[in-house]
């Protein structure tokens, strides 16, 4: 039977829902559940309200759902906020001894002396293993599991906090089992299987391990953090260097050097980090030093809201960076593409000698989802330095070449040397301000893009084919648009979609194959300005209806899209 | 003037007949050959500025960044390439105004570079306005009424942070540069070499005479590895300007921490795909 079910666990900060959720969704993937998670920090009535969606399905799911069949309220709070979203037959899951729950018709409620339980356990603080094994006897799943998990997962605990853990677990599981053994739930069995559980931040990162990243540096910002603390955990192990900066401006001048010198480098940042880096990408530019900037999105201006999502910095990474130069620009949709995404991006910063931009947000960083597999070899690292012995002299550092590029070499390669320089320079890279010069220069950099076009893959098609109405998505909005036009297509609507990674340089041919004679287009984007939609007008010249906007700091879900969509259908 | 070496790059130099950028650009040629480097064993790194046109003047590689943004873009070769050997020349207001934040950090992490500041105490490039080494007084186009803010002493400010090497000289003074640059390459670490250098065509208070008539070398009864009395000499400008070397500290160089110096460069090392494999194992 297919099914598709939410499990919302919310308290407020530092009560451990990251632990009990971490718990449950290891082991429903292992047991070949598919999952897709998304992390909700709110700061809204009396301070912070943290909430975590598990959605549970049988099949491949890719956006968050706003209602929830399942509710575990570790506060007062949790109840209030999110009694609304709950669809019957839903359950409630609380401490029956601090928390109140008001009944209702298809509300079923689950209270369990968490903390007692914990307590008689050894310790308060094993409360989030009471709350894992309630929900393993709630959900139908094997309390071996959470055992097993409990005992490797928890191996830097000693010995007695392991026990502890465990016993508090079993204590909440048995509880459960001979309390509500007639609670109805909706989750169904799948066939066992071991799947993967990642997050974007890890697959950006393991990505950039992948195509070869030797340093990285950054300052901290909200939500790019998590792939720089990735890599850094790494780093010994492949022998990265990473490097926390004093700024974003040292960060990519940082990167830039290393760059020069030889080095893929890399840093992650954010909004406010990214206007920082602004002339620092511009020397990219200038002295076509190879560089992967990925920038997570948060929305702005200035400080915005550093824990929510956005896709406001489109405009910004296609222009950042005074002068003219090329560049590239990737959104990938999802985790699994943000992997494959980034080994391409550190290959074609190296291959182009352009900045390379990975732009993602909040959502696709904080969200994991579940996957078979990631195969590091199916888009393999490659190197454009000249080998070694292979450099022709003399070396011209910025020679004009037909194609644009110019070879690749690093510092005292065969006992040369060459100079990497921000002015207007000639092909030895020195100073000019001859007029031929600053021309070819200019010519030789733009030449380039030739050769960009053809790189990477167009836009994906998903959907009905010679469907009239096509939604466009970018970036992390992939999920729920995918998810919309399935149901769409469900209720017999002549629908598909169009997503873009590649989004620079644009796509221009393959995009008005694919949206001509279309009778309504609509881009769905995080974002006031529609700033997508713009683009895709100005490049193809193409008219499309009213974009749907969200610019609230959430992402979208399917409920959101159809409710623009049908009220502008009407 | 200019002995003849390796470094040597003839070529046309847009500064101005008498600058003491000449002087510093011979001595700092005369240093790596008398360390017997090789050109494409060093690498001369700057921002923007007369002072940062350097490494176009010299046979050696470089990178020619951003304003003040020199001492970043050293680091990023430094630890991509240990085994380069690394200098930075760059002016008073590249290094201790745009990019001052940096000349901090830079002697925290203390990433074994050379950093020769030629010190006008004026913005040669953009034609004489202050910079952060101006003297109290100093009227410029933009500082009509004389400078009052305070000047910057890049010197007690790296004292303060335990730098490897403090060192001031006089660009006029070649051969005592020549000596002071070689000793901060050899000294592990960052090295600061702040070189007093009259701009001819900006700067009418610091001029040749003016620096000459104060400045004095430091003799064999300076002990530079006390910190206390390095602060306070640091701290000396005036009547008299002491040069030598401030301050000596050995301390635990940036890389130390991760490379050793027979290792593998950054830029050579490939990475594993089976021990990528190995972090996607981790996620099951
Ligand atoms: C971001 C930025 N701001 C301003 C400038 C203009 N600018 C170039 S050099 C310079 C000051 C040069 O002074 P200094 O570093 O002391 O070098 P000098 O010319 O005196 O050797 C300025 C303000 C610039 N190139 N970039
Ligand atoms: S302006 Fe001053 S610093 Fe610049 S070259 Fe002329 S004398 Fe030297
Ligand atoms: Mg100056």
């Amino acid at each position: 039977m297919p099914f598709d079910f939410n499990i919302t666990i919310a308290g407020s900060a530092g009560q451990g829902l990251q632990t009990i959720a971490g718990i449950l969704t290891k082991v429903l993937a292992r047991n070949g559940y598919h999952l897709f998670t998304s992390q909700d920090y709110m700061s809204r009535i009396r301070g912070g309200h943290n909430f975590t969606n598990i959605r549970v399905s049988d099949k491949p799911v890719y956006a968050p759902t706003v209602s929830s069949q399942l509710l575990v309220a570790l506060d007062q709070e949790s109840v209030e906020v999110h009694y609304q979203s709950l669809t019957g037959p839903a359950i409630i899951v609380h401490d029956s001894d601090t928390i109140k729950v008001i009944k209702a018709r298809n509300i079923q409620v689950v209270a369990v002396p968490l903390a007692k339980l914990s307590n008689e356990s050894g310790s308060p603080v094993y409360i989030n293993s009471v709350a894992a094994g309630v929900l393993f006897s709630l959900l139908r799943l094997d309390l071996k599991d959470l055992v097993g998990f409990l005992e490797t997962r928890f191996e830097e605990k000693s010995p007695e906090q392991i026990k502890g853990n465990i016993n508090a677990a079993t204590k909440g599981f048995t509880y459960t089992s001979e309390n509500y053994q007639n609670i109805k739930t909706t989750i169904g069995t799948v066939r066992k299987k071991n799947r993967m559980l990642i997050n974007g931040a890890e697959s950006i990162a393991i990505g950039m391990i992948a195509g070869g990243v030797r340093f990285i540096s950054a300052y901290p910002m909200s939500p790019s953090t998590g792939i720089f603390i990735y890599i850094t955990g790494k780093a010994k192990k492949f022998g990265i260097i990473s490097e926390q900066a004093e700024d974003e401006i040292a960060a990519c001048n940082m990167a830039l050097g290393a760059g020069a010198a030889g080095a893929r480098s890399a840093v992650t940042t954010s909004g406010g980090g990214l206007s920082l880096m602004c002339e620092g990408i511009s020397l990219a530019g200038a002295a076509e030093i190879p560089v992967v900037i990925a920038n997570m999105q948060r929305p702005g201006p200035a400080t915005g809201s550093p824990t929510r999502t956005a896709q406001e910095d489109l405009d910004l990474v296609l222009n950042i960076g005074h002068g003219e130069f090329p560049r590239f620009v990737f959104a990938p949709g999802t985790a699994e593409e943000a992997f494959y995404t980034s080994i391409h991006a550190m290959n074609l910063a190296e291959k182009y000698q352009v900045p390379v931009f990975i732009l993602g947000d909040q959502h696709l960083v904080d969200s994991s989802i579940t996957l078979d597999k990631l195969n590091p070899n199916k888009v393999k690292y490659k190197s454009y330095m000249v080998k070694s012995g292979n450099l022709k002299k003399p070396y011209l550092r910025y020679k004009n070449t037909k194609s644009g590029v110019s070879p690749l070499a690093y510092y005292g390669q065969d006992k040369v040397t060459f100079i990497v320089d921000s002015h207007v320079h000639t092909e030895d890279g020195h100073i000019s301000e001859d007029m031929v010069v600053a021309e070819k220069l200019t010519e030789k950099r733009f030449r380039k893009i030739n050769d960009m076009k053809k790189e990477f893959y167009g836009p994906q098609y998903y959907g009905l084919q010679n469907a009239k109405t096509v939604l466009v998505s970018w970036g992390s909005t992939y999920g729920a648009v995918r998810e919309t036009i399935d149901y769409l297509l469900e209720k017999k609507k002549s629908v598909a979609m169009i997503h873009y990674n590649k989004i620079w340089p644009f796509p221009v041919e393959e995009s008005i194959r694919l949206l001509k004679s279309r009778k309504d287009i609509r881009v769905v984007e995080n974002n006031y300005q529609a700033q997508f939609n713009r683009l895709l007008k100005r490049e193809t010249r193409i008219d499309t209806g009213e974009p749907i906007l969200r610019y609230d700091g959430r992402p979208f879900d399917v409920r959101f899209i159809v409710k623009k969509f049908e009220k502008r259908q009407k | 003037m200019t002995k003849e070496n390796h470094f040597h790059y003839s070529v046309e130099r847009a500064w101005c007949p008498g600058c003491g950028d000449y002087s510093i650009l011979s001595s700092v040629e005369n240093a790596l050959a008398n360390l017997k480097k090789k050109p494409h064993e060093v690498l001369m790194v700057s921002g923007i500025g007369q002072a940062a046109k350097l490494p176009h003047y010299i046979k050696a590689n470089g990178f020619d960044g951003l304003h003040g943004r020199a001492l970043p873009a050293a680091f990023g070769a430094k630890v991509a390439n240990h085994k380069l050997m690394v200098l930075v020349t760059s002016g008073d207001g590249d290094i201790y105004g745009e990019g001052g934040n940096h000349f901090i950090h830079a002697i925290r992490r203390n990433i074994d570079i050379t950093l020769i500041v030629h010190n006008n105490q004026i913005y040669g490039l953009t034609k004489g306005q202050a910079s952060p080494t101006s003297d109290l007084g100093m009227v410029t186009k933009t500082q009509p009424d004389g400078v009052f803010t305070i000047p910057f002493n890049p010197l007690e400010m790296a004292v303060t942070l335990d730098a490897a090497f403090v060192a001031r000289s006089f660009s006029k003074d070649m051969a005592f540069t020549t000596k002071l640059i070689e000793e901060g390459i050899r000294t592990p670490g960052f090295s600061l070499i702040d070189v007093l250098q009259p701009c001819v065509s900006f700067n009418h208070v610091n001029t040749y005479k003016w620096y000459s008539d104060r400045v004095y070398q430091l003799d064999n009864s300076y002990d530079p590895t006390d910190k206390s009395k390095a602060y306070k000499k640091s701290s000396e400008w005036g009547d008299k300007i002491p040069i030598g070397v401030i301050f000596k500290n050995s301390r635990k160089t940036y890389l130390d921490n991760f490379i050793k110096h027979k290792d593998l460069p950054l830029i050579k090392r490939k990475t594993n795909i089976k021990e990528v494999d190995s972090l996607i194992n981790e996620l099951y």
